[in-house]
């Protein structure tokens, strides 16, 4: 008996040795690059949800998913500007319904096939169809045939025309001033029809594109690998032979091997977010820029007492939100109205709410709220809006009202603020998609989007009004002009809380160069470039230590 | 049902620190020094570390952390005892029945134990708390779910060897009905194995809730809870890791005090 | 023996097929609609509902169950709403980290717990004995995700010898595993050491001392042997659980495993995701069971196989 443990007990070490190092072998480096060659090393706390364009609608995605495949038109590094892409040029019919691209003769997928209009019509295709489950359906479904084509009544869309190899024409069904932002997101990449199929949907696993970086490798949980495509178009870009991203990698540990040295590129921890902007060196290597999301406590319009504009204008004086900012660290602007900043149609002379928990007092009084009042919170279980929902309890206990806090995942979150009369609030965000106010108060504040988007269930005929004769000025300052009309009259309705704009900040080494924050985009990795590493005077790493 | 006698340390040491969480927790407006919601240091964003004035520092809402602790005993107590009391009662009466009746009886409940054993608990909590929004009483009915199965199995195997013992076939010869024979006859005679694992299946229920809280799927805020406390320090790992420590210890000290217990029961009935 | 081993696997499949019905019973009876996990945050009603009839949420339950079963039978467990990868491919990828940090913190909770049990079975009630006591009993009671944390803190300056976080080579497998096998370890030696217990009152540890052997080689050589079968079944179930994840030390440390995925598939309320991979973690105990069960009928002439 004794022996026959003995063996076992050896098989079972045998076996965890043979595992232990069958695991590891899984995790060493793959791929050596050459010395000398520009690796710019990443670290990412999440797996990356997605590369199929199709399929991605998130920022991780979309950091690599814009330099892996290319659109007709993209935009400028760090502006809203739309240039050339996989289109040299285009014409748009005076009234905003026909829109005519020119393709570059020059591009061609990394399996080595051109790209032509046959691929673009074919990728935007994909995303109306059905099948492919895309959340991008919404914004192809305005063309031609669309409908029918997703009905599986027609082969393709009538309002594509691939007239020859080189030309793509969409038609659409009413005129859309914003459809060409439409065609810069990833959801229109070209993809390649026999790589899609031959995947299906694992074709994010194997993802080719035409764009600056192809996917060498992507080991699920554990790292991301992007090398340079060396037939890219454009002449100079990308700068970087490679990406590495490791993965699973949390905040905290970023920021400790960016101290270290062994990352490049690191979002900054709450943690040590202070301490990075009292220290001169690392702060300079900050780089930063207020995002166009707008954070929001959302009130249900319909559902007594948020009904009353005075209950409503009194929770916009009671939240403290220079106190939410102080919490994230600075890192946010007080939000004073609907429109992030740098949002075309952004009005800096909007005032607000102050906060001024006596003034909430006295309308909450006026209105015939008691002291006591329970209204529930709808939010995510997610650790930053818990902390965010529980100063908005502390600042709301002020004025004698207990808010309830009720964390759900995202699903049930989203299922509730578009039923009617279940969340009375709701904490959320939006980011704009499109740099256009109509992103933002159109799709947020008219009766359409009541059970989708619109989940205040805010209703005003005058709003409605306007927004309907907004959205089709394609003059740009009429157009403007127009809904900075709209969004005074909303935030006199105050249907939200405004509470703040995200400020992101990342932080480089000092031989990191080239990084561009878009105002609505991840920064593009085709732009940013190395050089030695050391060469730019002192390095970041060791001596924080010691200073702490 | 316990055989009386000297206490032992264990029983000492573990009674001394359940007694005074209850005490904490039932006192917990009296003894805390604030108020464990509101702000009422201006450390917004970035913890204060421990002082003369708040002991276990302030957290990133400007909150007392001692104050927090005090009242975090609270929930803990609430949903560990309650969660063992609902998870002993129905494990207790599946193994009975299955132990007592034998047959189909046996056969389904044991079954059923299985299968729910099979299951990884910790998940399943997850799963079922996430999909049930996570509330004082759903933390508590999700966690008891998990937890009986061990009980049912040991009470049966209690119960068997009990059914063959003479004082229970004598019973049973005499007439006695299966609900008196199980309530007067077997039952008094597993109890200290219940108390046993009573005790032991506090820590365990206690565990679970921290698990659940850290996982952010426990009592909502403000409520203060341990888990969460750890959870939500995390982050200050580096700059302020006193934040963590302190309701982790507590944590500590509350399981550490049932299985205390529990261990003096054992060895009261087999001193071994 | 074989027919017992059949008994043993039909039992098995009886009870996977439970837990399968459990687990869709949970997914089923959620009122979240799983469309919206797919199709996220800005999609319109038309959207969902197609994406309703793609997945076949307008059919009849039980024609969902059997399809499931079906499907699942072949190795497919369906795709995962939040991340349209197949399932089964998800567990795959996630496995090796979670079986490396699972045998290396089994291998150290059985030698640490094997040695605390065997110290304290041979200074039974001295000092010593009660001091491993309160030492096991302070481990079994220290939450997990605590100990990970402390951990951190305390090698945060060290990080670059030892890595905070992430599937990163052996030294990365160091903290995680350890603050898993300590519980863990306390636990068995207060096992071996009460088994130790029972043991040494026999009458063939008794003749051996009286042969006039050291104590120490009494233990090792006849007492241990013994007195560490019944560890032998609790370790394998252990590290059943421990192959299906560990939420708790995975979320602390960062760790790609099967664990972090159950999370991030609850809270996302991905159901294919999490139906899989509690099945996948049921599969995983039922055949420890069996093994554990095989093995203890092989160690121990004893036991009869009926």
């Amino acid at each position: 008996m004794r022996g026959a443990l003995r063996t076992v007990l050896f098989a079972a070490f045998a076996g965890a040795l043979a595992l232990t190092i069958g695991g590891c072998r899984a995790d060493l480096p793959a791929d050596s690059f050459p010395s000398g060659a520009a690796v710019l090393r990443l670290a990412l706390a999440d797996d990356v949800p997605t590369l199929d364009p199709a399929a991605g609608y998130d920022a991780a995605s979309w950091e690599f998913e814009q330099v892996l495949y290319d659109t007709l038109v993209r935009y400028a590094a760090d502006s809203n500007e739309l240039r050339p892409d996989l289109a040299l040029s285009w014409g748009i019919s005076p009234d905003a319904t026909v829109f005519t691209f020119h393709l570059r003769h020059d591009a061609s997928f990394t399996n080595g096939r051109q790209v032509t209009s046959a691929d673009v019509r074919y990728s935007i295709e994909r995303v109306i169809n059905p099948k492919t489950r895309s959340q991008g359906v919404q914004y192809f479904l305005p063309l031609l045939g669309a409908a029918d084509f997703a009905a599986g009544r027609t082969p393709h869309a009538r309002g594509i025309e691939t007239p020859d190899p080189y030309t793509i024409i969409f038609r659409l069904d009413k005129p859309d001033p914003i459809f060409l932002h439409k065609l810069a997101m990833p959801f229109a990449a070209a993809v390649p029809k026999e790589v899609v199929e031959r995947w299906g949907e694992d074709f994010a696993r194997h993802a080719v594109g035409s764009g600056p970086f192809m996917l060498k490798q992507w080991l699920s949980g554990q790292r991301l690998i992007l090398v340079k495509n060396p037939h890219y178009f454009l002449s100079g870009l990308p700068k970087l032979d490679a990406v590495v991203a490791l993965i699973g990698v949390n905040e905290e540990l970023q920021w400790l091997k960016f101290e270290a040295g062994e990352i490049d590129i690191s979002s900054i921890p709450p943690a040590e977010f202070t301490y990075v902007m009292k220290t001169p060196r690392l702060k300079a290597l900050t780089i930063h820029h207020v995002t166009a999301v707008t954070s929001y406590l959302g009130m249900n319009c319909q559902m007594p007492p948020f009904n009353d504009v005075r209950v409503r204008q009194a929770f916009n004086y009671a939240v403290n939100k220079p106190k939410l900012v102080a919490i994230l660290n600075g890192r946010g602007v007080v939000a004073r109205g609907v429109l992030p900043p740098g949002m075309p149609g952004y009005d800096p002379d909007i005032s607000g709410y102050a906060y001024d928990p006596a003034k909430a007092r006295r309308l909450l009084e006026e209105a015939g709220v008691r002291a006591g009042f329970a209204p529930v919170v709808w939010l995510t279980s997610d650790p930053t809006m818990l902390v965010l929902g529980q100063s908005i309890q502390q600042d709301l206990a002020l004025v004698g009202i207990n808010l309830v806090l009720k964390p759900v995942a995202w699903g049930p979150l989203l299922d509730a603020v578009r039923e009617p009369h279940t969340a009375e609030l709701f904490l959320l965000g939006w980011g704009a998609d499109f740099p256009d106010p109509q992103n933002f108060l159109e799709v947020l504040f008219s009766k359409e989007q009541w059970g989708a988007n619109n989940d205040t269930f805010y209703y005003d005929p005058k709003v409605q009004e306007l927004l309907t004769e907004a959205s089709v000025v394609a003059d740009p300052k009429r157009r403007y002009e127009l809904y900075q009309q709209i969004q005074q009259i909303i935030v006199n309705d105050a249907p939200w809380v405004f509470l703040y704009h995200p400020v992101a900040y990342v932080i480089r080494q000092p031989w990191v160069h080239g990084i561009r924050l878009h105002p609505l985009r991840p920064a593009r990795l085709d732009y940013i470039y190395v050089t030695a590493r050391g060469a730019e005077g002192e390095q970041t790493s060791g001596e924080t230590n010691q200073t702490r | 049902m316990i055989r009386a006698g000297r206490l032992n340390w264990l029983e000492i040491v573990g009674g001394t620190i359940a007694l005074s969480l209850v005490v904490v927790a039932l006192f917990a407006p009296v003894i805390a020094p604030h108020d464990p919601t509101r702000a009422v240091a201006q450390t917004f964003g970035d913890p204060g570390p421990p002082s003369l004035a708040f002991p276990c520092g302030t957290d990133q809402l400007g909150r007392d952390v001692l104050s927090r602790l005090i009242y975090g005993a609270r929930v803990s107590l609430i949903v560990g005892l309650s969660a063992m009391a609902v998870a002993m009662t129905v494990g207790v009466a599946a193994g009975l029945c299955a132990g007592f009746f034998g047959g189909w009886t046996e056969m389904v409940l044991m079954r059923l134990t299985d299968v729910m054993l099979t299951l990884p608990g910790l998940l399943l909590a997850m799963a079922f708390v996430a999909i049930l929004r996570p509330s004082l009483l759903t933390i508590l009915l999700v966690i008891s779910l998990v937890s009986w199965t061990g009980v049912a199995r040991v009470v049966r195997a209690e119960t068997l060897s009990m059914t063959n013992r003479d004082f229970v076939l004598a019973a049973r010869a005499l007439g006695a009905s299966a609900g008196r024979l199980m309530i007067r006859h077997v039952m008094p005679n597993i109890m200290p194995t219940v108390v046993v694992m009573a005790a032991l299946s506090t820590s365990g229920t206690l565990l679970l809730d921290a698990g659940l809280s850290f996982l952010g799927l426990g009592v909502p805020p403000p409520t203060p809870s341990w888990g969460r406390m750890v959870e939500e320090s995390q982050i200050y790992f580096r700059t302020a890791p006193w934040l963590a420590f302190f309701p982790g210890l507590a944590i500590l000290y509350a399981v550490l005090g049932f299985n205390l217990l529990g261990y003096g029961f054992l060895r009261r009935r087999n001193p071994q | 023996m074989l027919h017992y081993l059949i008994k043993r696997i039909a039992f098995g499949a009886l009870v996977l097929l439970g837990a399968s019905l459990i687990t869709f019973c949970i997914a089923f009876v959620i009122p979240a609609d799983p469309a919206v996990a797919i199709a996220g945050v800005k999609a319109d009603p038309h959207t969902l509902a197609t994406i309703r009839t793609q997945l076949g949420l307008d059919r009849p339950l039980y024609i969902q169950y059997v399809r499931y079963v079906w499907r699942a039978l072949h190795g497919d467990l369906g795709r995962s709403y939040a991340r349209r990868q197949s399932v089964t491919g998800l567990i795959v990828a996630r496995f090796p980290a979670t079986a490396a940090l699972a045998v290396s913190a089994m291998a150290l909770s059985l030698i640490l717990g094997t040695l605390g049990g065997l110290v304290a079975g041979a200074y039974r009630g001295r000092a010593l004995d009660n001091l491993l006591l309160i030492a096991s009993l302070i481990l079994v009671s220290i939450p997990v995700f605590w100990l990970g944390t402390m951990f951190l803190v305390g090698a945060a300056a060290h990080f670059r010898w030892l890595p905070l976080g992430g599937f990163d080579g052996m030294r990365s497998l160091l903290m995680p595993s350890l603050a898993l096998a300590l519980g863990s370890a306390g636990y068995y030696s207060r096992i071996l050491q009460a088994n130790l217990a029972e043991v040494v009152g026999q009458d063939y540890i008794r003749a051996a001392r009286a042969k006039g052997l050291s104590p120490v080689r009494v233990m090792l050589r006849h007492a241990l042997a013994n007195a560490i079968l019944p560890l032998v079944t609790l370790a394998g179930l252990d590290f059943a659980g421990l192959l299906s994840g560990v939420v708790l030390t995975e979320t602390v440390f960062n760790w790609p495993g099967l664990g972090r995925l159950a999370f991030e598939a609850v809270f996302n309320l991905d159901i294919p995701l999490i139906m899989g991979t509690v099945l996948f973690s049921a599969f995983l105990i039922v055949a420890a069971n069996l093994v554990v069960d095989l093995l203890y009928a092989w160690l121990d002439p004893r036991t009869h196989l009926a």
